[in-house]
């Protein structure tokens, strides 16, 4: 077997790649204007309580749907896909775990499980119709979208409340931020702030998406696919199985993502989340994923949710502004967004040139 | 030898297909409802007569989502997207009916009820669209951004847009000139239909006639090669979505008209949804290339026909997305490369052995 030669990589060299390394500029411009709009922000309304532990939870907690729903876009997108059912699919399983435990008197987790198996296997066969039938990601997950929507209004066309003690349970679970005292006893911080069930998933599942991407095998492959699908495959890489459980992965996180929403609002209700596959792919682009696919990371993707985030709450805080006009503003981000990434591409196509 | 050759090319092609599904689910009606397919004329109580029919109401409902699937075609032969066109729908109504409630202020007294500049109420709309057309345009042309993104930014930012133009509120108007847009009717024939029929001929005139559907294709089939040699496609791309913002604000006008009110929220929800599988159905390819205009209808009406025949039999209209989507699912997998390719292929193989046995 002949020696293979490997480049040792020396921390300063890899701290080097780091920082300089155009890939991941998109991911220091998310957390870069993260942070300023965020500093913006504490200038103007420290004085109300922006700054507050409370808030800063409140981002993670009222966004953790869309950004457990952003883990899985995340990955298709990588993949050069794109996955236009989510809300639909998370909407419908808060549908089922509504009518299953308030009309059929059935047990929550009965329900999640159906939902579960829901989910994950129309997410599987969208992901089988795109690789065996040749059909555009956005065309399936399309009719995909439409299918979801209309099985939920065929269950009911109206909001149907969640009364069950283990949901209740689920919704109610809290964990208080304590500090010391003058005392030295352990209180709870003011403004009360609070980690939720919603926070811990939200959280558990970006650590867990960065680490099926980065570290194992079934990551590189995806990262692959979306560089270039022929040579993935020419290489041997297995494509189709990789695709078909992209899409059910992300199938996975539009449940999870729906159960997390259905905590948030104890409901279902057929026309929730309308729209909201829109809020998890923009959040992630302005994460710096790249719908060309083959870029993207689970940090940018998670201040992207963040940063999509600050923008209404700044909103609230000044009191006098439209909502409206957070649509306007997270617009402007986008373009923002997307003028920088294409900066960026272009600056390094001009080095490749050089070298 | 030659027709054969011609009619088993048909037969492989999407349109034919497309046209096929459109037949059944007609049938499908007429059997299970006999009037389905019947037109007659009536009179109204105003004196005018009007076509009446399932078959009318059909295409009288089509035309908002046909006259933008139209331009769609344009932005999807050349490989991109328009997702900005349902909130381009909302920003013309709302302008429209701004404009018109901006002069009844002018004019208090309900005798005095002319709009003065009429036509600026509908000019308004069509140049806002048109501009926020060229926006997307050059994103996508000169920027070179990816289409789904650069559209998405007028998705999100045009119901902001509209929301701002009219404060939040909805204008009702009973201006019978506006109403007549989309309510009214000439010879019998309702205006809508009237208005995608010259649509139709217009933009099928301007590609057909002109050297720029051949230019669209080219571009859609390979940009570089088409730039390379000589073609300006940015300017292609920027007219293709120009030309689709423009439609956009007249499906708007028409939209506005029939329900005489401006609704930011929801009035053109999920059109680019039903433009892009009108134009996909249609048999125009999601990678570009050659287009089918003509295709774009027969899709546009296969959905509404799917529409009005579940709303036939009494189903909730929010249910009707899932028969909706089960009856494209059976359309895109019939459409789907390795379908086509096997049905051609039995085809082929039974020719043959027929063509052996008769030898």
């Amino acid at each position: 077997m002949p020696e293979i030669k490997t480049m040792t990589i020396t921390p300063g060299r890899r701290m080097r790649n780091l920082l300089t390394n155009p890939k991941y500029l998109m991911v220091y411009a998310t957390i870069g204007i993260f942070l300023l709009i965020y500093l913006f922000g504490a200038l103007l309304y420290g004085g109300k309580g922006f700054t507050s532990v409370r808030t800063f939870m409140l981002f993670f907690s009222d966004n953790a749907y869309i950004g457990i729903s952003a883990v899985g876009m995340t990955m298709v997108l990588i993949t050069g896909g794109i996955d236009l059912s989510v809300a639909a699919v998370a909407s419908l399983t808060g549908m089922i775990v509504a009518y299953g435990t308030t009309v059929l008197n059935a047990h929550p987790l009965v329900c999640i499980g159906a939902a579960l198996l829901v989910g994950v296997g129309l997410g599987a066969l969208m992901g089988a119709c795109i690789q065996y039938l040749n059909v555009p990601p956005f065309i399936t997950t399309l009719t995909g979208m439409f299918f979801a929507r209309g099985v939920c209004s065929l269950i009911s066309r109206e909001s149907i409340s969640i009364k069950h003690s283990l949901i209740d349970a689920m919704a109610g679970f809290k964990i208080y931020l304590t500090w010391p005292n003058a005392q030295g006893e352990w209180v709870k911080i003011k403004p009360v702030a609070s980690i939720d069930l919603n926070i811990i998933a939200f959280i558990l599942m970006i650590v867990l998406g960065a680490i099926i991407l980065q570290k194992t095998r079934f990551g590189r492959n995806v990262y692959a696919i979306g560089g270039n699908e022929q040579s993935a495959t020419l290489m041997g890489l297995p494509v189709a199985r990789t695709k078909v459980l992209v899409y059910a992965f992300n199938g996975l996180c539009s449940v999870l993502a729906g159960i997390s929403y259905m905590l948030y609002v104890k409901s279902g209700w057929n026309l929730s989340l309308q729209g909201a596959e829109l809020d998890v792919i923009s959040a992630c682009v302005i994460g710096g994923v790249m719908l060309s696919g083959g870029v993207g990371y689970m940090i940018g993707t998670l201040f992207g949710v963040l940063l999509k985030a600050t923008i209404p709450a700044i909103i609230t805080f000044n009191g006098s502004m439209n909502s409206w006009w957070a649509k306007i503003f997270t617009s402007l981000l986008l373009l923002l967004f997307i003028i920088i990434q294409r900066a960026v591409i272009a600056s390094s196509q001009r080095v490749k040139k050089k070298e | 030898m030659r027709k054969t050759m011609l009619s088993s090319a048909f037969i492989r092609s999407k349109l034919f297909w497309a046209i096929v599904a459109e037949l059944l689910i007609l049938l499908v009606g007429f059997i299970l409802r006999p009037d389905f397919l019947s037109i007659q004329l009536r009179t109204l109580s105003d004196g005018t007569t009007v076509l009446f029919g399932t078959p009318v109401d059909i295409f009288n409902r089509a035309s908002e989502i046909t006259i933008i699937a139209m331009g769609m075609t344009l932005v999807i032969a050349l490989g991109g997207t328009d997702i900005s066109v349902g909130a381009l729908v909302a920003v013309s109504g709302a302008i429209a009916l701004k404009f018109l409630r901006w002069d009844v202020l002018v004019y208090t007294t309900p005798g005095d009820y002319t709009v003065k500049p009429y036509y600026l109420a509908l000019l308004l709309p069509l140049m806002t669209c048109t501009l926020m057309g060229l926006f997307n345009g050059v994103l996508i042309g000169k920027l070179k951004l990816q289409p789904i993104i650069a559209t998405l930014i007028l998705m999100v930012g045009g119901r902001g847009i509209a929301q701002i133009v009219t404060n939040g509120k909805q204008f009702t108007t009973q201006y019978t000139p506006f109403k007549f847009i989309g309510n009214g009717s000439v010879l019998g024939i309702p205006v809508p239909i009237l208005i995608t029929l010259v649509v139709i001929l217009a933009v099928v005139l301007f590609v057909r006639r002109t050297s720029f559907g051949m230019f669209v294709e080219s571009v859609g089939i390979n940009p570089n090669a088409s730039r390379v040699s000589g073609l300006r496609s940015d300017t292609i791309i920027i007219i293709a979505y120009v030309l689709t913002g423009l439609l956009s604000g007249i499906s708007g006008l028409i939209y506005s008209s029939r329900i005489s009110s401006n609704d930011s929220n929801n009035a053109g929800l999920g059109y680019e949804m039903d433009a892009i599988l009108a134009v996909v159905i249609g048999g125009t390819s999601m990678t570009g290339g050659k287009f089918s205009l003509l295709g774009t209808l027969v899709g546009s009406l296969i959905i509404r026909t799917i529409t009005t025949l579940v709303l036939y039999f009494g189903v909730v209209s929010e249910a009707i997305m899932a028969f909706k989507a089960l009856i494209i699912a059976v359309v895109i997998v019939l459409q789907s490369e390795p379908v086509r390719n096997a049905i051609a292929k039995q085809r082929s193989k039974r020719t043959a052995l027929g063509g052996e046995a008769r030898a």
